[in-house]
């Protein structure tokens, strides 16, 4: 038996499973007890309290301060909060999710945590516990919390399941251009109209790009974009990667060509550093997430207030931005799943995210709010969230995706440190890394299973 | 009955020191060998989906061993202790020689000397970071002034390497210089006035009678520190995450990341398990060689 059968023989014997069919049924009669039809309303019935928990972030601020009062006063149902940070974040609600100790009822989440915790158990599936999805949700954002994905590449072990929500988008986090109003007449469109400006750029006064270049996460961000315009992918339907080819030669070769209209140090640049030049009117283009979209403005830590515009990541054959969104779920031990599934239905209700948008201009999950005319006259960066979502691009659903990812963006890392030093054969230096890094991802998930 | 009450008594006094060694023994057994037994009990195991996924024997072994960024992560963490502590231990024995002779300002040579140990390993991460970076550093406007080039410190893997060198020299010298300083202040003065008294020059004295008098203490702080510095991680963390590229990433980087990044719990286990076999036969070889020097000096 290969490691793909015990692996999935092993979730199906689980005594939790088990466990949460039994558990299920109960509940099922009861509501069907109670109630006389089959919608949960006894959800509605909730009370009591729950207790969230989640990473520090400031786009988390106003769902903290603001709209966790919000509703503990409109339901009666108090809310307690905690956060921590992102690395010990992750380890104690998977450990509380594991265990089932019940410490947490929501745990805001990464969205690339979704298919680990929903396929270990560590979060119920919001489905089965009676969520009522709101129809003006992105349907983009929406997919995130869906484990097994509905599009995409699949592992076997979840290659017939039917796609059940286990998470909940709840911050439509996702990567937009800004651009610096004084050089960009019109909205850049292309890649081109970007080059175009670079090359009128001097450094060290002016750049023309400033990427995220630091191994793993940080330059995926800088390449992802530019790697799905260029119609290219991370990985293909049958899990093969799909950017050692034409097209991610072609976009890691276009990121190169910025080199003499970028930073020298980008290869140890993180987003601190990146969106300083910006926020200093010292460079003319970059792609960041939604959340710096709140400190362009900002006259304390701005130079450039009202010059910086936002629009959907540039395209080459198609646009490509990259998802990242913040994302809930019910925890597997939650004493009161009731209530957070009514704490997750009220947040992600049309009405509550127009408030989000039109009083904080955070990036909502419903289409309404993204496109309010009050919200964008308030929040001009909301339209460009709204398309960048609908035509963003997701990273492979598996919980292998961030050895993937830092495998990945480790080969992208010593490329550019390679294209800056010698600052010629640029397809030669991306094409010779990009195939190592293809190499390395296809063993990794041989060895791994459940792939091919 | 008096005898056989004498027994009881010499009995409960003979347990006595084990019961008071009994809560200690107790607190080590939580607070090291249990994560040391169950790290090797996961190192045996497969994990999936955040799930125990069974035994699997020496599967995590297997695919360390044939792991090629597991090596070079070995490779640049041997580089890495073998540089550091090197430097760290002769700058430590240069420094404690100059204080030992308590010259005018020996006090205040020694608390400036020992203030970046004091300093929280991650705090010692974000000052060098902030003097390394190539924007708002103050290691490129340096190198300027004197008509370099900016050498963008974090931005390339040989500087970025030698960078991690320069900090942990900084931040761990002070300890060297501190147990080198106690060594000195210990040894018998006898035989180096009489070889001073019999014409030996400072530096013929030095190597022919304090340096092997102080080879035990020197080891200690070897053996001490080369433990330490293999387990480097705050500060480098902090600053490279490892990279550019692998240039940084040493074994605790490389296993940090995979057990809580990648998931693979059971090969990061395996990993340190491996390490820590290789570190306790380093460390039972330079215990042989202390006692071996011993006995020759004494």
């Amino acid at each position: 038996m290969n490691d793909k059968n015990k692996d999935t023989n092993k979730l199906l014997k689980r005594p939790l499973r088990r466990r949460e069919l039994i558990k299920g049924g109960l509940a099922g009669t009861a509501l069907i007890a109670g109630s006389g039809i089959f919608a949960p309303r006894i959800i509605r019935a909730a009370g009591g309290s729950i207790t969230i928990g989640s990473f520090q972030d400031n786009a988390m601020a106003p769902f903290r301060d603001y709209f966790v009062k919000q509703f503990a006063s409109e339901t009666g149902i108090a809310v307690n909060y905690n956060e921590t940070n992102y690395d010990s974040w992750y380890q104690s609600c998977k450990n509380d999710g594991l265990n089932k100790t019940g410490a947490y009822d929501i745990y805001v989440m990464d969205d690339n945590w979704v298919p680990e915790f929903a396929a270990g158990h560590i979060v119920k599936s919001l489905d089965q516990l009676g969520f009522k999805v709101n129809a003006d949700i992105l349907p983009k954002g929406l997919e995130m919390g869906l484990w097994p994905p509905k599009t995409g590449a699949r592992m076997k072990d979840f290659a017939s399941a039917k796609p059940e929500l286990y998470s909940i988008v709840i911050i439509d986090d996702v990567e937009i251009l800004y651009y610096h109003a004084d050089h960009f007449p019109t909205v850049p469109e292309t890649w081109d109209d970007i080059s175009k400006v670079a090359q009128t750029t001097k450094a060290p006064d002016m750049y023309g790009w400033s990427p995220r270049g630091v191994k793993g996460n940080p330059i995926m961000m800088t390449y992802l974009p530019l790697l799905n315009s260029y119609g290219g992918n991370f990985v293909n339907e049958d899990w093969t990667p799909g950017f050692a080819g034409p097209e991610g030669v072609g976009a890691l070769s276009r990121l190169f060509s910025f080199i003499p209209y970028m930073p020298a140090g980008v290869a140890e640049y993180d987003t601190d550093q990146e969106v300083q030049l910006m926020l200093e009117g010292k460079c003319t283009a970059l792609t960041e997430y939604t959340g710096f979209a709140q400190r362009v403005d900002d006259p304390a830590s701005s130079k450039v207030v009202g010059k910086i515009k936002m629009a959907t990541t540039p395209k080459q054959a198609k646009h490509g931005p990259a998802i990242g969104t913040f994302i809930a779920s019910v925890s597997s031990g939650s004493k009161n799943p009731e209530g957070a599934v009514q704490f997750l239905e009220w947040f992600t209700s049309s009405k509550v995210q127009l408030e989000f948008a039109r009083k904080y201009g955070g990036a909502a999950v419903t289409g309404s709010a993204l496109t309010d005319a009050e919200a964008v006259q308030k929040h001009r960066w909301l339209p460009a969230i709204a398309e960048a979502v609908n035509t963003s691009v997701q990273k492979p659903r598996t919980p292998d995706e961030p050895k993937m990812e830092d495998i990945l963006g480790t080969a992208l890392n010593e490329a550019l440190v390679e294209a800056i030093a010698t600052k010629s054969n640029y397809d030669a230096i991306a094409q010779k890394h990009l195939q190592t890094a293809a190499g390395q991802i296809t063993d990794y998930l041989k060895q791994q299973g459940g792939y091919f | 009955m008096e005898e056989r009450e004498s027994r009881v008594q010499r009995q409960r006094a003979a347990a006595v020191p084990y019961l008071l060694l009994l809560p200690a023994l107790l607190a080590l057994a939580a607070i090291s060998l249990y994560p040391t037994v169950d790290g090797v009990l996961a190192s045996l195991h497969r994990y999936r989906y955040g799930l125990d996924m069974g035994f699997t024997g020496g599967d995590n072994f297997a695919a360390v061993y044939i792991d090629p960024v597991f090596w070079k992560a070995i490779g640049t963490t041997t580089w890495f202790v073998i540089l550091a502590v090197a430097i760290e231990t002769l700058l430590g024995l240069l420094l404690a020689l100059v204080v030992a002779r308590e010259l005018r300002f020996s006090g205040l040579i020694r608390v400036t000397l020992i203030l970046p140990m004091t300093i929280a390993p991650v705090v010692v991460g974000v000052i060098w970071r902030l003097l390394y970076a190539s924007d708002i550093g103050v290691v490129n406007p340096l190198f300027e002034l004197f008509g370099f080039e900016a050498p963008n410190v974090l931005a390339h893997p040989l500087t970025a390497f030698l960078g991690l060198i320069a900090v942990d020299v900084w931040e761990w010298t002070p300890l060297l210089f501190l147990i080198i300083l106690a060594g000195l202040h210990s040894l018998p003065q006898d035989p180096i006035e009489a070889a001073r008294v019999d014409g030996a020059s400072a530096i013929q004295a030095f190597f022919h009678h304090t340096l092997p008098l102080l080879r035990p203490v020197l080891l200690v702080a070897v053996v001490l520190r080369t433990i330490d510095a293999v387990g480097t991680f705050d500060q480098i963390y902090v600053l490279t995450k490892g990279g550019p590229g692998t240039a940084t990433q040493l074994i605790s980087i490389y296993a940090y990341n995979t057990a809580f990044l990648f998931n693979q719990y059971g090969r990061a286990m395996a990993m340190l398990i491996g390490l820590l076999a290789c570190l306790l036969l380093l460390m039972a070889a330079a215990v042989h060689f202390m006692r071996r020097s011993s006995e020759i000096v004494e």
